[in-house]
């Protein structure tokens, strides 16, 4: 054998270890956190990177733009970085939002790994388009956290909650129990039809009332929006005069304004955290459920992105804890204010994940929404 | 020679002001990108803007002949999905995939002329329906975004040459010269002119107006294929829903380009040059900070100035009736 094969054959089983250790199976309890980095049932494979030296540029891609929740989203994360002892860690944060172009979006992407940043946190608009700028960023040394609408990718840490346990096993189950009878018609409102996230939640609503074969199901599209839900919702109490519960996926002040609307006696409803929604079964002593996906996720990303540079391990795909409250236990100034507006996410960040991650109002109202 | 130069230029003042506006706004954009002028830098801004550049030339040629096409983006989005299905295997397997899906906006665009021409529909009325239709296939071919595209060629067409020149612009490039250039130059090309500055006299004269027409639609729908399968080599998949916004970006790149939507006058580089534009200003907006909320008021605002400083013209004019020339 020549030197020269020699050198050659050490540089290709260096190389080989290097890729190796960049997706090193190493045990779950090692992960950074896990009582927050929770790894998703069934999923072992665990990411780590090179670690490096803070301080670090961090940036966040969002897409959609114009929603509430992405907008406490960008906040969540200001107010995250704001604190001090987080500062310290962040030597430039970024935040965009490119709309719902998927093209726009991988630019955007593409220019922050161009422009050398340490991390991108990104909601996908799309979960299939991202895997060549995915490569890219690994090519680059750029980390990518994808969270809320989570990339098909196992390269990248995922963060989301557990849809199926979310709607099923949590709210539909809570609605259940608090209905007296556990029979008639309950009204299923749900989301963007063809979303992933829909489809998983209606799955998990199924599997729970499926239990129940006497009761009949209602469903009808609601887009995850107040007016929509309103609207359908009072279209289907004037075709079948009355319910014996709701679940509804998102935008369920729609659901306790058509009910108030038509008079309609108060049976148990499911929904999501947004504050007119909360305040509406709180006030009106309406039995159910509030189930929330937090606007927190934007600075639990951020902060998985910086533990990842560090140098600790994450799972690839992590699936947060679920808060959610009932009626009886809604409390105000704690799981709803009345001085916020309706649209307000009453939870505000992911308690299990640390006191760094809770935020009053006053501290998100503080912030912009825009990318400055 | 000089009073040649002098013709070229006012013949295509309203392309050339659209050029210097994206030079202007490029140079902007890379003096305040943290990275500067590189060729990442440049790939990513041309990658971004390709796809709508393909489909703003194809609406250009429609413009041209006086009409319009609303179901560009739904081409667009349905060559996106088929080319997630067709475009991989080997290399026979992925030049076959390439042109099945440029087959498939050539038809559809065939068809929207073919319902304009025989149908005598009104081209806004065929191709808002024909888009719907479109969507719909687009949605059974693929329900939810998937599918893969052969990465090596997405690679290749994505990145650049030496480090430097953006492949996806030398494909632009290419293809439009390669396609339109020798159809403008032919009979069927100036037909399409003379239809849309006047269509009795072009039927009068005898120029195959029927003939252009279809052809205008079929080139508009087989450059929303190109847009459709480089949308794939970006995401290396398809998405059914991805053509919503490329419909009325394409329009509004073709009046950035200085093509009159009256049809009969404009260029097809001008539109290139629209498109693009509209991109830079979408990067430019978050490099400075600015609120994202007011990114579609900001690109309204360019689109707005720019068309109105093509519009000064107007202003110079002593006789109305020059207006009609």
């Amino acid at each position: 054998m020549t030197t020269k094969n020699r050198v050659r054959r050490c540089i290709l089983w260096t190389a080989a270890a290097v890729a190796l250790s960049a997706a090193l199976p190493a045990a779950a309890s090692d992960t950074h956190m896990p009582e927050c980095y929770t790894p998703a049932a069934g999923s072992e494979r665990v990411i780590r990177v090179e670690p490096r030296r803070g301080p670090y540029r961090i940036a966040v891609a969002n897409g959609h733009t114009g929603i509430p929740w992405r907008m406490q989203m960008i906040r969540s994360v200001k107010a995250w970085a704001a604190k001090p002892e987080n500062a310290a860690d962040i030597a430039e944060l970024k935040i965009v939002s490119t709309g719902a172009d998927v093209a726009a979006q991988i630019a955007a992407i593409d220019n922050f790994i161009q422009a050398g940043y340490d991390a991108v946190a990104f909601i996908a608009v799309n979960p299939k388009a991202f895997d060549a700028v995915i490569r890219r960023a690994r090519t680059a040394g750029t980390v990518l956290v994808s969270f809320d609408n989570p990339v098909d990718n196992p390269d990248v840490v995922r963060i989301t909650p557990e849809w199926m346990e979310f709607e099923g096993a949590i709210k539909t189950r809570a609605v259940l129990d608090q209905m007296p009878r556990k029979a008639g018609t309950v009204l299923e409102v749900r989301g963007i039809p063809g979303n992933s996230t829909d489809r998983d939640r209606h799955a998990g609503f199924r599997q729970v009332i499926d239990e129940h074969p006497e009761i009949r199901v209602v469903e009808v599209v609601g887009n995850w929006d107040t007016g929509t839900v309103q609207k359908v919702v009072s279209d289907a109490l004037a075709v079948h005069g009355r319910f014996d519960a709701v679940v509804c996926q998102h935008g369920c002040r729609g659901v306790t304004n058509a009910l108030l609307a038509a008079g309609h006696p108060k049976v148990p409803v499911g929904g999501d955290a947004e504050n007119g929604f909360v305040r509406a079964l709180a006030e009106n002593g309406i039995p159910g459920i509030s189930v929330s996906t937090s606007p927190g996720q934007g600075p639990v990303a951020v902060r998985a992105a910086i533990a990842l540079l560090k140098g600790e391990s994450l799972p690839a795909l992590v699936n947060l804890p679920t808060p959610h409250v009932r009626t009886a236990d809604m409390k105000p100034g704690v799981n709803y204010f009345p001085d916020m507006p309706d649209t307000y996410e009453t939870v505000s960040g992911y308690a299990a994940c640390g006191p760094d991650m809770v935020f009053t109002p006053d501290e998100l109202m503080r912030q912009s929404a825009d990318g400055n | 020679m000089i009073p040649a130069l002098r013709l070229l230029v006012r013949h295509n003042d309203r392309a050339l002001a659209a050029w210097a506006l994206l030079l202007a706004l490029l140079l902007l954009f890379l003096s305040i990108h943290p990275r500067g002028a590189s060729g990442g830098v440049l790939a990513a801004w041309a990658n971004q803007g390709v796809a709508l550049a393909f489909v703003a030339v194809g609406q250009t040629i429609v413009v041209l002949t006086r009409g319009i096409d609303l179901s560009a983006g739904a081409i667009l989005a349905l060559c996106n999905c088929a080319a997630s299905a067709l475009v991989r295997g080997d290399p026979a397997e992925v030049a076959l995939g390439i042109a099945a899906v440029c087959l498939i906006g050539a038809a559809c665009g065939a068809l929207n002329g073919l319902i304009v021409v025989r149908g005598r529909i009104q081209p806004i009325v065929a191709t808002l329906a024909t888009g719907a239709i479109l969507s719909g296939v687009a949605l059974l071919v693929r329900p939810t975004p998937g599918g893969s595209v052969d990465d090596r060629l997405a690679d290749a067409l994505t990145g650049t040459v030496g480090g430097v020149v953006p492949v996806s612009l030398l494909l632009l490039a290419v293809l439009v010269a390669a396609i339109w250039g020798p159809v403008r130059a032919s009979l069927t090309g100036r037909t399409i002119l003379a239809v849309g500055s006047a269509e009795p006299a072009a039927y009068m004269s005898g120029l195959p107006v029927d003939r252009a027409k279809v052809a205008a639609y079929a080139l508009a729908g087989l450059f929303a294929a190109f847009g459709g399968l480089f949308l794939g080599f970006q995401t290396l998949s398809g998405d059914p829903s991805v053509g919503a916004s490329y419909t009325l970006n394409s329009v509004a790149a073709v009046v950035l380009g200085g093509t009159a939507l009256a049809g009969g006058a404009g260029s097809v580089a001008g539109s290139i040059a629209g498109a693009l534009v509209l991109r830079t200003v979408g990067s430019l907006i978050f490099f400075t900070g600015l609120d994202p909320m007011a990114q579609p008021l900001f690109e309204g605002a360019v689109l707005l100035v720019a068309v109105a400083l093509g519009a000064g013209r107007l202003l110079r004019i002593r006789n109305r009736l020059e207006v009609f020339r």
